[in-house]
């Protein structure tokens, strides 16, 4: 039985025996009690009537003394009838009432509807644990890609408030995701259920969340985000698919930036970062960097200063920290105790000749007080800022305009504050994005670090060549029967097909589409920018990026071999029986006529 | 000693034997069945289904249903006796008083095995 239904009736025993003895009473006893009928005689009510007088008194219809007047005796039990009858009503009435008021029944009939709403999901969906900043990223990026996404989230207010922007109704739970028993009820052992990606705030639910999805599911995805390196090992041993650490995965991004400006642009770029534009690249100047907080993000991003061999001056308020830097390896770099929010400091660090400097304290309100004075005092220093909250993001952008009014008489092009800004959450989220929608996307970057800077400039060109201004869209394709099946089927009739047929427009043969080939798949092997007339085989696995509407243009192509003959010889043929009769008929008229 | 099973087995033999009161005797003799006993059986039924209510475990459910049975049996047994008595008016016929006995009869059985799923419950809880 339904657990509401089961939770009602199991509420309304008490009030209804109560209606149920009451009524029986009174027909009982209306029943004994002689009355006169029109002719003067000893009537007795029969049970039939005593119950539908009862009836309706005790509904307050009240619809006279029927069949015959009462006597003074029925009149007198009538009026106990009333009010026995009408409070026992008004009693099972507020049962009820308070029932729907109830807090457990509330939270009892919300979690069956979702586990309907989840059992109904008519599309493979994502379960996402956790609705704060990067969960709600992830939902969208998932809505957007028209996969189905399930949510659980230990906060009420959180999961009630986010929800109601998304325009589609997305199945919310507020429970606890680190109890296997809510994500078996989220879904998370269906067929249906690709995917957990457990983005709560504490890693040790996230493990959990590991553990118990790859238990009950163990085909399903798990993506976890982890911040501490014991708890990823943890993970790792559970078999989780992919583990994001925020400030590792923005560790790379920074040392992606210093090794390669535009190779990071690109990277920014496709993943989808905000604002991003391609023909800005970042310019990063030779010098030493000064790195404030020295914390587990700016002990990884000084990992890749020294790689680089670039000097680095570390600014950090605690003692400690000092010490035990100094016991390290690489104490030949000079290290100030301070915040880096005062003037003097930065000075000390040597601001005015820095090439970067990186706010990396776990505090907004100093990393933005850090990247004022730096940039006070060295207007050309390449700024890294850490935002913990994305709540933040409005201070750092008005911060910004502040800025920008107080040096407009300068007339000068004052980029944006922070020139790199690493925003937990979001890192996050762009990553994971990246994994479920374009997995080829993370071989496609590190196959691409491999190349020279000059290729990544060619790369720029040709993306912006196709893509100019627009936001780009990343996708892919796989050669097969299932999601290709007029390649598939022309590839086995033993048919050259070379990748420039399907970049062909399937209205316009004269046409391209515009988008570009990243990368193909073939087997273990990666082939980067693969060449227009490259021939397809089977299996083969494609990634693209171009415009959003052109990924639904090129489908035709690939599921249609009438569509695909014609981008491929630019001619239109006959499909259905009948038309291929008549074009034959008209043509062979054709020929009589000009005979003649 | 737990009050709530005391109540819940006596309404439900209570049922069961009032059931039988009425039901016993010449099948279409109307002397042998008072319309107070069917009221009673009826009233004594429904409070007995609506206990059962909520009991989300397996016998739980074998017991509602039974008493379903029992309820839609006698239903249809006091169904026919207004219509008999009071739409018709043709009085209780012979005719009309076995076939009240007879549903009466079957919402015995239904109340039979009532009695002994409570009976079997009772006798898996040995402690």
């Amino acid at each position: 039985m339904n657990e509401v239904t089961s939770l009602i009736l199991r509420r309304m025993r008490m009030p209804l025996i109560l209606i149920i003895s009451v009524y029986s009473i009174s027909i009982l006893v209306l029943t004994l009690i002689p009355g006169v009928d029109d002719n003067g005689n000893v009537w007795h009510m029969s049970i039939f009537h005593a119950f539908y007088f009862v009836s309706y008194t005790a509904t307050t219809i009240g619809f006279g003394e029927i069949p015959y007047p009462l006597t003074e005796a029925q009149r007198l039990w009538t009026v106990i009838i009333i009010y026995m009858t009408v409070i026992t009503w008004f009693y099972a009435l507020g049962t009820v009432i308070a029932l729907m008021q109830d807090k457990t029944f509330i939270a009892v009939s919300k979690r069956s509807r979702f586990r309907r709403d989840v059992k109904n999901m008519h599309r493979p969906y994502y379960v996402v644990c956790g609705y704060g900043e990067t969960g709600r990223a992830v939902v969208d990026a998932l809505l957007e890609e028209h996969f189905g996404a399930v949510v659980i989230e230990i906060l009420e207010d959180i999961s009630d408030r986010g929800l109601n922007d998304t325009l589609e109704y997305v199945p919310n739970l507020t429970a606890d995701a680190s109890d296997p028993a809510m994500l078996e009820i989220a879904g998370v052992d269906q067929d249906k259920c690709r995917g957990v990606i457990a983005v709560t705030a504490s890693d040790e639910t996230n493990l959990k969340i590991a553990i118990s999805s790859k238990l009950l599911h163990p085909d399903v995805t798990v993506v976890c985000r982890s911040e501490y390196k014991e708890h990823e090992n943890n993970m790792l041993s559970f078999g989780t698919d992919h583990i994001i650490n925020p400030f590792e995965s923005f560790t790379s991004i920074f040392s992606m930036a210093l090794h390669s400006p535009s190779m990071h642009l690109i990277y920014e770029w496709l993943t989808g970062a905000p604002d991003v534009s391609l023909s800005s690249p970042i310019d990063i100047k030779p010098g030493h960097w000064i790195l404030s907080g020295y914390g587990r993000l700016g002990k990884q991003l000084h990992h890749e200063l020294l790689k680089k061999n670039i000097r680095t001056v570390i600014i950090d308020p605690d003692e400690k920290t000092r010490e035990t830097f100094i016991r390290s390896d690489h104490a030949d770099d000079q290290f100030i105790i301070g915040t880096g929010t005062d003037a003097p400091t930065l000075l000390q660090a040597g601001i005015e000749s820095a090439a970067g400097v990186i706010a990396g304290t776990d505090n907004d309100s100093n990393n933005l007080s850090i990247i004022m004075t730096a940039r006070q005092l060295n207007d050309n220093v390449f700024v890294v800022g850490r935002q913990n909250l994305m709540s933040n993001e409005l201070l750092y952008s008005k911060i910004n305009e502040h800025y920008r009014k107080s040096r407009k008489n300068k007339n000068e092009d004052i980029s944006a504050l922070a020139h790199l800004v690493m925003q937990p959450s979001e890192v996050i989220a762009r990553k994971i994005r990246a994994i479920l929608i374009a997995p080829l996307l993370i071989d496609f970057i590190q196959y691409a670090l491999n190349e020279k800077q000059e290729w990544a400039n060619i790369t720029i060109s040709r993306l912006s060549a196709v893509v100019g201004d627009n936001p780009p869209n990343i996708w892919t394709v796989n050669i097969g029967k299932d999601k290709t099946p007029a390649i598939a089927q022309a590839l086995g009739y033993g048919r050259r097909i070379e990748l420039r047929h399907l970049i062909k427009d399937p209205v316009n043969h004269d046409k391209n589409l515009r988008c570009i080939a990243l990368l193909l798949k073939r087997g273990d092997e990666l082939i980067l920018l693969p060449e227009d007339n490259l021939e397809l085989k089977a299996f083969d696995q494609l990634l693209f990026c171009g415009l959003r509407k052109v990924k639904h243009t090129m489908s035709p192509t690939l599921r249609d071999l009438s569509i695909l003959n014609y981008v491929m010889t630019s001619k239109n043929e006959p499909q259905a029986y009948i038309w291929k009769k008549l074009t034959r008929l008209l043509s062979t008229q054709d020929r009589r006529s000009s005979r003649r | 000693m737990n009050l709530e099973k005391v109540i819940f087995s006596f309404f439900m033999i209570l049922a069961l034997t009032l059931n039988f009161g009425f039901f016993y005797g010449e099948i279409d003799d109307a002397q042998h069945h008072n319309v107070y006993e069917l009221f009673a059986v009826i009233v004594v039924n429904l409070i007995a289904t609506v206990m059962k209510f909520g009991d989300k475990s397996q016998m739980g459910a074998m017991l509602l249903a039974t008493s379903l049975v029992a309820m839609v049996q006698l239903i249809g047994a006091s169904i026919v006796w207004v219509f008999a008595v009071h739409i018709h008016q043709t009085g209780l016929t012979p005719g009309t008083v076995s076939t009240i006995v007879a549903l009466s009869g079957g919402a015995m059985l239904a109340n039979i095995i009532s009695v002994i799923l409570l009976m079997i419950e009772a006798s898996m809880f040995r402690r």
